[in-house]
């Protein structure tokens, strides 16, 4: 009788725990669902943005953007009050991926921070002016990651990963890589709303299927466009010190001022991890290209070619995360090297210049 | 001394163990020459196209691949390959997607060409991932092609990384790229 009463007690308790599992994850899709529908606060620049671009729900659209440029009234489909919002979501999350201008960041960036380690990574600071980034004539420019651009090549065979590339997958590495972070679902909100705001770019921008632009991706700066002085992380130290320092740190960890990322890390744990293709090691090309057409901010393709290659090289040997597939020696290796390198070399340059202690900076204390 | 006379029954001992070795080594041989065969059998003799990079060409293909510049993204490569696969399971559903559909030879509607021409697809793949009030929910291309498997092809909806989705959507973009289609593209009304 006991055993029987023992085995009916441990079905209801299977029932309960199931039962209970299945109300937990219908709330939970009950309250996607009910973000969805709801109005979406839009995020200063994305207001602006969206705005200039005439984005609204209606039968047909019309770019302002291209009429002013070449007079051309090109009609596409226009957009539901629901592909409207999707992509307003889809803008935030570029601008603002760790949810520091939303009320609730968890509910209006779709709780992105659970994909991202740091506290530093956006998507805003690679694909700049939220992945549209014109100069000031308005003509977009060229090596400047646009992400409407983008979606208009994506699907070509990627070299790095062997694999035909679709929009969804490139998203999902740059949260692995670039933000050091994990994978979210090909389905999930996070990603279905950035690939509907590209696509909105690329109507906006009139980007026909299948036609590279020179703003689409990085304009890759190899060795060979140099006077071949080889790549030097002296030199690159200097230039660093020189000319990127004031913005993102002595030690490349970046600045945060009022809980809000003034410069991102260029190092250190809220930085991109080693199998990144912004790592130098890994892809020798790629962040030189980056430096040249997008660095600083208001003088873009100011630095000659070597002088990006040699802070880029500088920039990739400070210490970082390491790659997911890198294995735990390595992980412990840079998590050992980020936690004793900042303060020996903060020791350093004290000894070295007689002076007080650099003013620590945001980021690598954590 | 003579030394002790062996037991009966040595010999027919002896010989009983030299007997399974060969017999070992014979089952062995079989054995390497079987799964020799096999190997041999399925790279040259089963046709079955399994883990091979190249596509059969099927009847059209040229005349298709001349007719939308295919070869603007190379004569040959992943995603030309990706496309003609694509062609393929557009045309020929019936024996290329066979997992994803009950249709045979024999049914007058059994590939998605029968419904849809390319340029359809095309449109369809700028159009896609909107809402849709019909479903209440967002439908991206991927998602009508698993559709369309399930439903009108009397199958089963593949996964989205399935190259039998995968190729439709890149075959869609290789069209909509002759066609010079953006976002949203409207098809003109003839």
């Amino acid at each position: 009788m006991s055993t029987l009463t023992a085995k009916l007690a441990k079905i209801v308790l299977l029932v309960l725990a199931s039962g209970g599992l299945y109300l937990l994850a219908t709330h939970q899709h009950g309250q996607r669902e009910s973000i969805r529908q709801a109005a979406v606060a839009l995020t200063p620049d994305c207001a602006e943005k969206l705005g200039r671009y005439g984005l609204a729900s209606g039968e047909h659209y019309q770019s302002p953007y291209v009429l002013q440029r070449t007079g051309a009234r090109i009609t596409a489909r226009g957009y539901s009050d629901e592909d409207v919002r999707v992509i307003q979501r889809g803008c935030n999350i570029v601008d603002d991926t760790q949810g520091h201008l939303a009320g609730d960041a968890d509910r209006e960036r779709w709780n992105t921070t659970r994909f991202i380690r740091g506290t530093h990574l956006s998507c805003d600071h690679c694909h700049q002016s939220i992945g549209d980034k014109q100069d000031a004539g308005g003509n977009p420019m060229k090596g400047s990651l646009n992400l409407g651009a983008s979606w208009a090549m994506a699907d070509m065979y990627d070299r790095f990963t062997g694999l035909l590339l679709p929009f969804e997958l490139r998203q999902m590495q740059c949260y692995i890589n670039s933000s050091n972070g994990y994978k979210p679902n090909i389905a999930d909100d996070v990603i279905r709303d950035v690939t509907a705001y590209s696509r909105f770019l690329s109507v906006a921008l009139d980007y026909r299927i299948g036609n590279h632009h020179d703003e689409q991706g990085v304009d890759e700066i190899p060795a060979s466009a140099t006077p071949k002085q080889g790549d030097d992380h002296v030199r690159g130290e200097a230039l660093y010190k020189q000319k990127c320092a004031h913005c993102h740190g002595p030690q490349a960890f970046g600045l945060e001022a009022d809980g809000r990322v003034v410069a991102p890390a260029l190092a250190g744990p809220n930085s991109w991890n080693m199998q990144s293709r912004n790592y130098f090691y890994y892809v020798s090309t790629i962040l030189p290209g980056f430096i040249c057409r997008n660095m600083p901010p208001g003088q873009e393709n100011t630095l000659p070619n070597e002088e990006c290659r040699d802070i880029a090289y500088y920039i990739s040997n400070l210490p970082r995360p390491a790659g997911d597939r890198q294995g735990p020696l390595v992980a412990l290796r840079q998590q050992m090297l980020m936690k004793v390198l900042p303060p020996l070399l903060r020791l350093t340059e004290t000894v070295r210049n007689g002076e007080a202690p650099v003013e620590r900076e945001s980021g690598h204390d954590r | 001394m003579n030394p002790p006379a062996p037991p009966e029954g040595d010999a027919p001992v002896e010989r009983n163990r030299e007997q399974p070795a060969s017999s070992t080594r014979i089952k062995t041989l079989a054995k390497v020459g079987l799964v020799a065969g096999f190997v041999i059998w399925a790279h040259l003799g089963s046709g079955v196209e399994a883990f091979r990079s190249g596509v059969s060409s099927e009847p059209g293909w040229k005349k298709f691949s001349a007719d939308y510049e295919i070869e603007h993204f190379g004569k040959d490569g992943q995603f030309v390959r990706a496309v003609q696969n694509g062609y393929n399971l557009v045309f020929h559903t019936h024996k290329y997607a066979s997992r994803f559909t009950r249709k045979t030879a024999l049914d007058r509607a059994n590939s998605c060409g029968s419904c849809h021409t390319a340029e359809d697809l095309a449109y369809a793949f700028v159009n896609s991932d909107r809402f849709d009030p019909r479903l209440g929910m967002r439908v991206s291309f991927e998602d009508r092609v698993r559709r369309c498997y399930a439903g009108p092809m009397d199958g089963f909806a593949p996964t989205i990384y399935d190259p039998a989705v995968r190729d439709i959507r890149l075959f869609a973009r290789a069209v909509a790229h002759h066609l010079q289609l953006g976002e949203g593209a409207l098809r003109r009304k003839d």
